[in-house]
């Protein structure tokens, strides 16, 4: 039961006295300037090391790693399968995904074959859960839709990312590509593995390669046998073009960011002491888009937070044990009022006008969105 | 400056390379003429003429299988061989002719008179099981604490109902190894006017002294082969090294740089922390705590010993708090020992780089301003040099 209640929330939580969650909350939501209990202004990120193709079977592969010691391997793997036409195996939703791609279809005039979200495969394990259990299973959805959401703009550039992850994996109307991506969190989920795992399953998309197609058209596809002149699945900019041209905003994988409200203040990349104490934790799925050099929103969730489920503190004015505290009796106050330095659950939920500065700060020009996902770019791939 | 992406560290590539081929393991008695028979297991030697595991060995490799050597910590045998087998992961050390694993890294293993930090984790109906980082849970009698206002008198089924007045679930102790069982299990008490529930300030574990008790004599120094790259991959306090180490002084006050005030730090010889603001009143209490008498206990008993209410706390102390914690930080992932004159060196440190960059950076530089505070990876090198000098 309680180990149903953990994997719903945000994290494990760690047991903290009010005492200390009291402390954390204040230095957290202190106006402008949140002293986070490792220094760190709200925008910064631990540092993380990351490397790309590190399994030598996978079509792509990246490992990253925090300085707290948690890192995780994802691997992807594609594989040919045969398309199944046939209008009436699909479901409700991939019609309505189909009706989209018709109408996509008829603004573009291509005749190509709309991709399917069901394509792409996540599975995630987590050490100490089972792959049923809800934790892997929301964030395996909760990264997957934002990958398959990610649909690129009409530029003609880019025209083999038209339709985004799916369209890109479409080989022609018979036949299209399957891809695996398989998530290990090789330590225990310190804090909530979301950002860890989304960033290491970017990386290992943006190192994936298909193989070079040699068929044409509606042939059965065959490919080129050598591995090197494989081409990206996500294309990457070429720095040799000119540097005249209206500079190219590649499609990348989409990156999901953990960020937290506490109080006024927006903090990103929170432990999991900050975690505890967070007024509000989102999920905020983000890409960049092709047609324009800003951030594309792709999804927010919100995740429950784990500071609901926390023990108040006794204010002193209630404390039997307080010498000269009244007695029990002053019982009717219900400790609703805020006592400066007594920890209360947060009830009830966050500002509107705090849910947009934290969208604000992840898609702004120059905001924390841009700088990951550029950060990210920079890994060298191979 | 949000984000900062660092190519993997390679640790301890070869440790195995032949100049330091046998420093890892330590013999006390070097005049032993080991010889034997190919060792079974597949690691290559570079050296042949000694059988026994040399560097680090893992639980279930065969640190020898010549008979006349003696078991001792950290090993076992099989009936049927004469084999010895690790069940740590450590470095060997013999000992004339016994042989023992050093555990890198072990939980702590309480002895009495040990000021540990704990955290409540189960209340039960006389007393508390307490989280000290010991293989068990260590209990705190409903006996072994102070009533409010220092009563002297039998614990009655009055107290017992209202346990969870004193200390609940997730609550930090602080207190003192009253006696450990014969599994290992510690007993604890809260009997002065110093221990009780703590607040007023942040917590942090690191390793503690586990395993045979690294004490600190043994750990002064002990960076040779770890890479000082605060990027390492390493859990906090992985590097076996670092940690708390049992020192004359577990509890002491600083006064805080930039208007920080008065700040005390509790190392818990598990490697439990606890940096705080110091109380209000609470120097007073402690000065006039030699000379009260037992019958003046209840005067003094500070009224506030349960107290979960916060104090308020400026900004400022905050912040050096922050820092102090960081400082412990930096010292237990780069392995060195954490006592009053690592952490004392190390808050200087911190605030000599601080100036430094001070004066190199533009002031006015919004970006450069964030996260200066942030001491762990660039800033960590130049504070362990210093401390380490």
């Amino acid at each position: 039961m309680s180990n149903q209640r953990q994997a719903s929330s945000a994290s494990q939580v760690p047991h903290l006295s009010p005492a200390e969650l009291s402390y954390l909350y204040t230095s957290l939501s202190l106006p402008k300037n949140p002293i986070r209990p490792d220094g760190r202004s709200p925008t910064q990120f631990r540092p993380l090391s990351a490397e790309t193709n590190i399994l030598p079977g996978t079509n792509g592969s990246a490992r990253i790693g925090f300085a707290d010691g948690t890192q995780a391997i994802v691997g992807v793997k594609a594989s040919v399968e045969k398309t199944i036409l046939a209008a009436d195996t699909l479901d409700s939703r991939s019609l309505a995904q189909h009706g989209d791609a018709l109408n996509r279809e008829g603004e573009e005039g291509s005749a190509a074959v709309s991709g399917q979200g069901e394509w792409v495969q996540m599975s995630i394990e987590i050490p100490g859960y089972r792959d049923d259990d809800a934790l892997p299973v929301f964030l395996g959805e909760m990264m997957r839709e934002s990958l398959v959401g990610s649909v690129a703009g009409g530029s003609e550039e880019v025209k083999e990312m038209a339709g985004g992850l799916k369209g890109r994996l479409v080989i022609n109307k018979r036949w299209h590509w399957r891809l695996y991506i398989d998530v290990l969190l090789l330590s225990q989920p310190l804090a909530y593995p979301l950002p860890l795992l989304s960033l290491t399953t970017h990386l290992a998309l943006l190192s994936t390669k298909l193989p070079k197609l040699k068929s044409t058209g509606e042939e059965d596809p065959f490919f080129d046998d050598d591995w090197a002149v494989a081409e990206y699945l996500y294309p990457r900019s070429n720095k040799q073009s000119s540097p005249s041209d209206a500079p190219t905003y590649p499609v990348r994988p989409p990156v999901t960011l953990l960020v937290i409200a506490v109080g006024e203040n927006v903090i990103f990349d929170p432990n999991r002491e900050e975690i505890a104490v967070a007024d509000a934790v989102l999920a905020i799925s983000i890409t960049r888009s092709s047609d324009s050099e800003n951030m594309k929103l792709l999804s927010i969730r919100s995740i429950d937070p784990p500071s609901r489920l926390t023990q108040p503190g006794i204010p002193n004015s209630e404390n039997v044990n307080m010498l000269g505290g009244p007695p029990a009796s002053s019982n009717q106050s219900g400790g609703q009022e805020e006592v400066g330095g007594v920890w209360r659950p947060r009830r009830g939920g966050v500002q509107r006008s705090v849910i947009t500065r934290m969208i604000k700060t992840v898609l702004q020009k120059g905001g924390v969105g841009e700088e990951v996902i550029q950060g990210l770019e920079g890994v060298k791939v191979e | 400056m949000a984000i900062t992406i660092l190519a993997p560290v390679v640790e301890n590539a070869a440790p195995y390379n032949a100049d330091s081929d046998d420093s890892l393991s330590v013999a006390s008695d070097e005049d032993v003429e080991m010889t034997g028979t190919s060792r079974p297991h597949k690691r290559q030697r570079l050296q042949g003429e000694s059988n026994i595991a040399t560097g680090i060995v893992t639980p279930g490799e065969v640190v020898t299988d010549d008979p006349q050597w003696m078991r001792g910590h950290g090993t076992y045998t099989t009936p049927l061989s004469t084999s010895i087998i690790a069940t740590v992961a450590g470095t060997v050390l013999k000992t004339n002719k016994l042989l023992s694993v050093t555990p890198m890294r072990a939980r702590y293993i309480p002895e009495i008179g040990d000021l540990v930090v704990g955290r409540i984790v189960e209340v039960q109906s006389r007393r508390w099981k307490v989280d000290v980082a010991a293989p068990l849970l260590a209990q705190l009698p409903l006996s072994a604490i102070n009533l409010p206002g220092g009563i002297l008198r039998r614990r009655t089924t009055a107290d017992e109902l209202q346990i969870r007045t004193f200390f609940s679930e997730g609550d930090l102790v602080i207190a003192e190894v009253q006696s450990v069982h014969q599994d290992g299990s510690a007993s604890l008490h809260t009997r002065t006017l110093k221990y009780g529930k703590l607040r007023n300030g942040v917590f942090l574990a690191v390793s503690g002294t586990g395993g045979s008790g690294a004490s600190s004599s043994s750990v002064k120094g002990g960076r040779g082969t770890k890479s000082v790259a605060g990027s390492s991959l390493a859990a906090p306090g992985g590097s076996g090294t670092g940690g708390v180490v049992r020192s004359r002084r577990q509890v002491w006050t600083v006064s805080g740089a930039n208007g920080g005030g008065d700040i005390q730090i509790i190392l818990g010889v598990n490697g439990y922390i606890h940096i705080s603001k110091l109380a209000d009143g609470a120097e007073a209490a402690s000065s006039a705590t030699e000379n009260v008498s037992i019958t003046r206990l209840e005067e003094m008993a500070s009224s506030s010993i349960y107290s979960s209410q916060n104090e308020d706390i400026s900004a400022k102390t905050r912040r050096e708090i922050a820092r102090l914690a960081q400082c412990i930080r930096v010292l237990v992932q780069n392995g060195v020992r954490v006592d009053e004159e690592t952490v004392m060196k190390a808050y200087d440190a911190s605030q000599e780089v601080d100036l430094e960059i001070g004066d190199e950076e533009d002031e006015d530089d919004e970006w450069r301003q964030e996260g200066r505070e942030y001491l762990e990876g660039a800033k960590a090198q130049q504070i362990l040099q210093y401390v380490m000098r």
